[in-house]
């Protein structure tokens, strides 16, 4: 029931915040907020009553028999801290954007339903409804972007929509095929993992599913859309494509091709690791070379992001806990840091770094804020995402030296544009722009410290984080076991 | 169960960093001092009981595990512990730390409220870091440390906000270090992977019996981030830019702590090193170069601080000689009393620019000696120290180990003995200069100036501890395991003689004008060998300029590929703008890769539509509705709206469907 | 040739005279004229046919062409009637507003 919850709260809260925004003023947030909150609530519930087993949570039952389609839903540690981050960030999200006026009944129920649509990709194993929720996701983001985006925020939003329907399109032929030829027709995960596929169709098969998810991850070079999106996003929509939408093709990543494609994916690992190698630098360079803070910022994700895909492609223990980690440490960090992005730009009317400088004068609230998470991006030990980094080297260690050493380098990089970043923004004498900006108010400060919090407990007890993730990286691993030599 | 106090050595000054950085109870200046100040010092009372505890034999080495992370098959156990080495080191930081800290409260008086919070925050957390470094049992807990060092590091280097160049300094100390840092990691992972375990008690004997490739290489990513972090040749260049940070700063992290905590780390890991001989003959090699390089580098400095910055890395070159010829005792024993009158001389330099013209240029000092004469005095102890003044200075006794240590070791040993000695000579040479030119009777008179208790007493203890803690070097060799050497006499005087022969050398440099002048026009050894302009025109110009051509080029060839609108209407249109925006996206940066799949998308896109981009079947139709309209019009022209013609129509019609009629019934 | 071909021929006659009227005049009054003579053709087919076959519908069918022939005249009148009034004058070619 705690699942069916996760899905449905959310997505009907964004209908009754369209209602709810006729009788009265800002009562939309509230019943966004009291949405996310219930849905957070169950999930508590869910995980304080859930199994010991494989599952903490089990849910299956008939959709479309005649053809195969089940509500199939499915949670372990991995997904319950998914389904955490996503009601969160909606949470955080409502209230960072409480200046926002403007068609706003519209914009909470699309925050809503972005958390509703990524609960369900979290949470489905019946890949026809994976499918159907990864195609959904897309159009509240799209609303998110085109409609109260900044600037260029059409082109953006149709880059974003561009990349990422066609990257579901070999998602959707990859779960068709895989339908199709299964007898009797079913797409449920579990029952496909046992079907044996000859390897030029396990490759195939992989290669759509991975050209979704390497798209929304996003790794270079399919990694085109997301500085635009980020930067014309407005700051709630930068959250949620941070700290979610990234997170849900680190999620795919992470759970379906090593259950359904051990062998291509072993296949294909040293490629996988290649490609992650070059996101990590290439990221971490281009990063370096920017101008517009969340331009900077969103650089810095695809480089965080492609680690993912270097841990998920290593294939051994600590290269998949670091993997998991690392996009749990990626939600927490980049979202706090486009939030300050966005909160600056909503103060000085501007991203461009040349333009700011000197906040820790005028702002210092703002200013330690961003201490903190440029400690985090830059991999400090203590925060979770060093946890993540180092998890997936000493992993990378373990099978090829060469990727170890070029993530090694992004070490070094990420401090090069970690500094610009802070000394754009924090050091200086006070421009004119940032000359009059306040400081954090209650309703920024507070997400703040919360996110702050979870990167830092998470780095400084690194068990809870590890425990948790421990039975989907168990899971992950069995069958690329076996592969293994 | 009393392990566990060592946990709370570095927590005050963690608890003192959230307190002063999260500012919950909106302190004031006087709270913020008296913060700092407890929470700096509060290290030093707790560690001094254990660590004379622990000197004393009084108390075993101790291990308070913190957690345990069970990752598969492998147990990464959190640990701090106490053994001679970390009690010896802990005991030093909390001591020097604890002074510079008192010393700080009176020279950062001056500051703003915000800006006294910032720097005794970062002052605590700095704190914290090297302390839970030196404490570590573990090969994580000491990695956190010393990158929180580096972290702190950054922010205090570059504390002046307002000034881009100690920004610039800041940037290029964390960046560097960072590379060492890196390097540093991956022995330690390695390592981990090697013994399946991060305690350092198990790490290193694993690492010192590794046969395989793997054991040089691990030494060697141990050497890489000692240097780094210690500012070793090549990797010296950002400690003298880094004296743009105030002296509290340099005279704690640059000098006495952070910096000599590459020759900590070496000294942890001495086995490892030992075990891997070309490895420490490398580490002694490093080290005596930079010794060299650094001393004869100080010699031409015109300022005091980038002097002493030049000095500390020479200093600590000769503690990975000692390293690296196999005596890591005597090296530790060169931490202690180095720190000692490093950390010394820094805080003195500071009270001295302060009462003198101002500035911290040798030539400010002149006079200085009348104005500020116990801070000078420290400072000639510091310096006599520094110098190796024979048998009265603690400086002699512990350099004087590691030369001898050095001649007994071997053909090697022998060379680097040899320039050891030259680069002694110079040391005297470089560290008097300030006292002699601070001697010199001042250009303007001005009066005595007010030289604080809280920035003099600690200086004085300080002094009398560099004199003094000659004594203590032996005692303090043997506690570390290691056997004071014992060499020839004519080695013993030959380090003597270099030392006074330097001192002679330095009266002469400042008061000859002649040999002054050519000190004063050494312009490519006062840059360190202009490594720093190498550094740039080789790396760091490359990498921008490969960061600004990947990512701020125009994207022309996005049109080139893609070569939108000849003639073209509708959807090329469209693909125009497309094109526009893949050339060049709003906020104006490029990005190669990227584009290349929105032009190969354009490019597959128009591929698809140009071949039908005038729609063949479409045409048809259109062509079919087009006659459609045509025939209707021709058609209308049939209603004339007269009533005779329609009843004409009708007659004919009525006609024909008689004679229709007429036709059926023909049999 | 017999009675009722002659009276067939008559009609027919008298039908090809109305219908020419109709078509060949432009006056509404005359062409109201010539439709009564179409009228009488088949009217007098009608009752040469009842009369031939012995039968009484002949004459019945006479009937309702008579009535049928009134109200076309009522129907007529009215309309050039109108057209006087709109047009000035009875010329049913000027009335041609429903032109294509």
């Amino acid at each position: 029931m705690a699942l069916i919850a996760q899905l449905l709260l959310p997505f009907f809260g964004g209908f009754a915040a369209l209602l709810a925004a006729r009788t009265g003023r800002d009562r939309e947030r509230w019943v966004a907020i009291a949405a996310m909150a219930a849905t957070l609530a169950a999930l508590a519930a869910g995980v304080a009553l859930g199994d010991d087993g494989r599952w903490l949570a089990f849910y299956r039952a008939d959709w479309a028999p005649s053809f195969g389609i089940q509500v199939l839903l499915a949670m372990d540690g991995l997904t319950a801290a998914m389904l955490a981050i996503s009601s969160g960030l909606g949470i955080i999200s409502v209230f960072i954007s409480w200046h926002v006026t403007h068609r706003s009944a519209l914009f909470h129920a699309a925050i809503c339903w972005t958390v509703a649509a990524a609960n369900g990709v979290f949470l489905s194993f019946d890949l026809l409804i994976f499918a159907f929720f990864w195609e959904l996701m897309i159009v509240p983001a799209f609303l998110l972007i085109a409609l109260w985006g900044h600037g260029d925020r059409e082109a953006a939003a149709i880059k974003f929509l561009v990349f990422n329907a066609v990257a579901g399109l070999g998602l959707l032929a990859a779960v068709f095929w895989m339908g199709a030829t299964s007898d009797p027709v079913t797409f449920d995960a579990f029952a496909l993992a046992e079907t044996e596929y000859s390897e030029t169709a396990q490759i195939l098969l992989l290669l759509g599913f991975a050209l979704a998810f390497m798209v929304k991850l996003p790794v270079p070079p399919f990694h085109a859309w997301l500085p635009d999106a980020h930067t014309q996003a407005p700051t709630a929509g930068s959250i949620l494509l941070a700290g979610l939408l990234l997170k849900t093709g680190a999620y795919g990543l992470f759970r379906f091709p090593p259950m359904l494609f051990p062998d291509a994916l072993m296949a294909l690992a040293g490629w996988g690791m290649a490609l992650g190698a070059f996101g990590v630098v290439y990221g971490g360079i281009l990063a370096c070379g920017q101008t517009d803070a969340k331009r900077l910022v969103a650089y810095t994700s695809v480089a965080h992001m492609s680690i993912v895909l270097m841990g998920v492609c290593g294939g051994v223990h600590f290269a998949l806990i670091g993997a998991g980690v690392e996009m749990i440490a990626h939600a927490f960090s980049s979202s706090a840091l486009f939030l300050l992005i966005g909160a600056l730009q909503h103060r000085t009317g501007t991203r461009d770094l040349r333009e700011l400088g000197g906040l820790q004068k005028t702002a210092p609230a703002f200013a330690t804020s961003f201490a903190l998470f440029f400690a985090a991006a830059l991999a400090m030990p203590g925060t979770a995402n060093f946890l993540g980094e180092a998890l997936v080297i000493t992993g990378m260690f373990q099978v090829n030296w060469v990727f170890a050493a070029i993530a090694l380098v992004s070490l070094v990089v990420s401090v090069v544009y970690a500094t610009r970043l802070i000394g754009g923004i924090a050091f200086g004498a006070p421009k004119p722009a940032v000359e009059n900006a306040p400081d954090l108010h209650r309703y920024e400060l507070w997400p703040i410290a919360i996110l702050g919090l979870c990167a830092l407990v998470f780095g400084l007890f690194p068990q809870l984080l590890i425990g948790w993730l421990w039975t989907a990286v168990e899971a992950a691993l069995q069958p690329l076991i076996v592969v293994q030599p | 169960m009393l392990a566990y106090l060592l946990l709370l050595v570095p927590t005050p000054p963690l608890a003192g960093f959230v307190l002063l950085a999260l500012d919950p109870y909106r302190l004031d200046r006087r709270a913020v001092r008296a913060a700092a100040l407890v929470a700096g010092c509060a290290p030093l009372v707790v560690m001094a009981p254990m660590a004379l505890a622990h000197l004393t034999k009084f108390w075993g080495d101790q291990i308070a595990p913190i957690f345990t992370l069970h990752v598969g098959n492998y147990e990464v156990a959190l640990a701090v512990g106490l053994d001679t080495l970390s009690a010896v080191t802990a005991l030093t930081v909390t001591f020097v730390s604890a002074c510079v800290l008192i010393y700080a409260l009176d020279y950062m008086s001056g500051a703003r409220n915000a800006d006294l919070r910032r720097f005794f925050a970062l002052m605590n957390l700095f704190q914290a870091g090297m302390l839970s470094m030196v404490l570590a049992a573990d090969s994580i807990t000491f990695f956190l440390g010393w990158e929180l060092m580096g972290l702190c590091s950054f922010f205090l280097i570059s504390y002046n906000m307002t000034s881009p160049r100690a920004f610039a300094a800041g940037q290029k100390a964390f960046v560097i270090t960072r590379i060492a840092d890196a390097a540093l990691l991956a022995g330690l992972l390695l390592l981990f992977l090697e013994a399946g375990s991060v305690r350092l008690a198990e790490l290193i004997p694993a690492g010192a019996a590794l046969d395989t490739a793997r054991g040089p290489l691990i030494a060697a990513l141990l050497l890489v981030g000692a240097m780094g972090k210690s500012a070793q040749f090549p990797f010296h260049t950002w400690l003298p830019t880094a004296m743009a940070g105030p002296t509290p700063v340099s005279a704690l992290l640059h000098s006495a702590t952070m910096v000599a905590a590459g020759a900590v780390l070496l000294a942890r890991f001495a086995p490892v090193l030992a075990a891997n001989d070309s490895v420490a003959a490398a580490t002694a090699v490093a080290g005596v170069v930079t010794a060299l390089f650094g001393a004869a580098s100080a010699v031409a400095q015109t300022d005091v601080k980038r002097l002493l910055a030049y000095s500390s890395i020479s200093q600590i070159g000769y503690m990975l000689v000692a390293v690296g010829v196999g005596v890591p005792a005597v090296a530790m024993a060169h931490f202690v009393v180095h720190a000692l009158f490093k950390s010394l001389l820094f805080m003195a330099s500071g009270v001295l620019a302060h009462a003198g013209a101002g500035g911290t240029s040798i030539a400010a000092l002149r006079g200085t000696a009348r104005r500020a004469p116990i801070s000078f005095a420290a400072f000639a102890a510091g310096a006599a120290s520094l110098a190796g003044l024979p048998l009265v200075t603690a400086g002699w006794w512990s350099k004087e180990a590691i030369l001898a240590s050095a001649f007994e070791a071997g053909w090697l040993g022998l060379g680097v003995w040899a320039v050891g000695l030259t680069a002694a000579a110079l040391t005297a040479v470089y560290a008097f200069r300030p006292v002699f030119t601070a001697l010199r009777a001042p250009e303007t008179e001005t009066p005595r100036g007010r030289e604080s208790w809280l920035a003099v007493g600690p200086l004085v203890v300080l002094a009398v501890l560099a004199l003094a803690g000659g004594l203590g070097v032996k005692p303090l060799t043997e506690l570390l395991g290691g056997h004071p050497p014992h060499p020839a006499l004519w080695v013993e005087l030959a380090g003597a003689a270099a030392a006074l022969l330097g001192i002679a050398g330095s009266a002469a440099v400042t008061f000859l004008p002649a040999l002054a002048g050519r000190v004063a026009r050494a312009r490519r050894l006062r840059a360190g060998l202009q490594m720093d302009a190498r550094y740039y025109a080789l790396l760091v110009r490359p990498y921008r300029r490969f960061v600004r051509r990947l990512s701020g080029g125009r994207g022309e060839w996005v049109t080139r590929v893609v070569a939108p609108g000849r003639g073209t209407e509708g959807v090329e249109r469209e693909l125009e703008g497309a094109v526009r925006h893949a050339r060049q996206p709003e906020g104006a940066t490029s990005d190669p890769v990227g584009q290349a799949t929105v032009v190969l998308g354009l490019w597959v896109w128009r591929a698809l539509l140009l071949p039908f981009s005038p729609d063949r079947m479409d045409m048809a139709w259109m062509q079919g509705a087009r006659g459609i309209g045509r025939a209707a019009e021709r058609a209308r022209r049939l209603q004339t709206g007269r009533v005779r013609d329609y009843a004409l129509a009708l007659a004919l019609g009525l006609a024909a469907l008689l004679l229709i009629g007429w036709g059926m019934t023909w049999r | 040739m017999t009675g009722v071909s002659v009276l067939l021929a008559i009609a027919a006659g008298l039908f090809a005279a109305g219908l020419f009227g109709v078509l060949a005049r432009r006056t509404i009054l005359m062409q109201l004229i010539s439709l009564e003579i179409m009228l009488a053709g088949p009217a007098l087919a009608f009752v040469a046919a009842g009369a031939h076959h012995g039968m009484v519908e002949g004459t019945a069918m006479f009937l309702i062409v008579l009535a049928l022939a009134a109200a076309e005249v009522a129907l007529g009148l009215a309309i050039y009637l109108q057209l006087r009034r709109d047009a000035g004058d009875g010329d049913a070619d000027a009335a041609r507003r429903l032109r294509g």
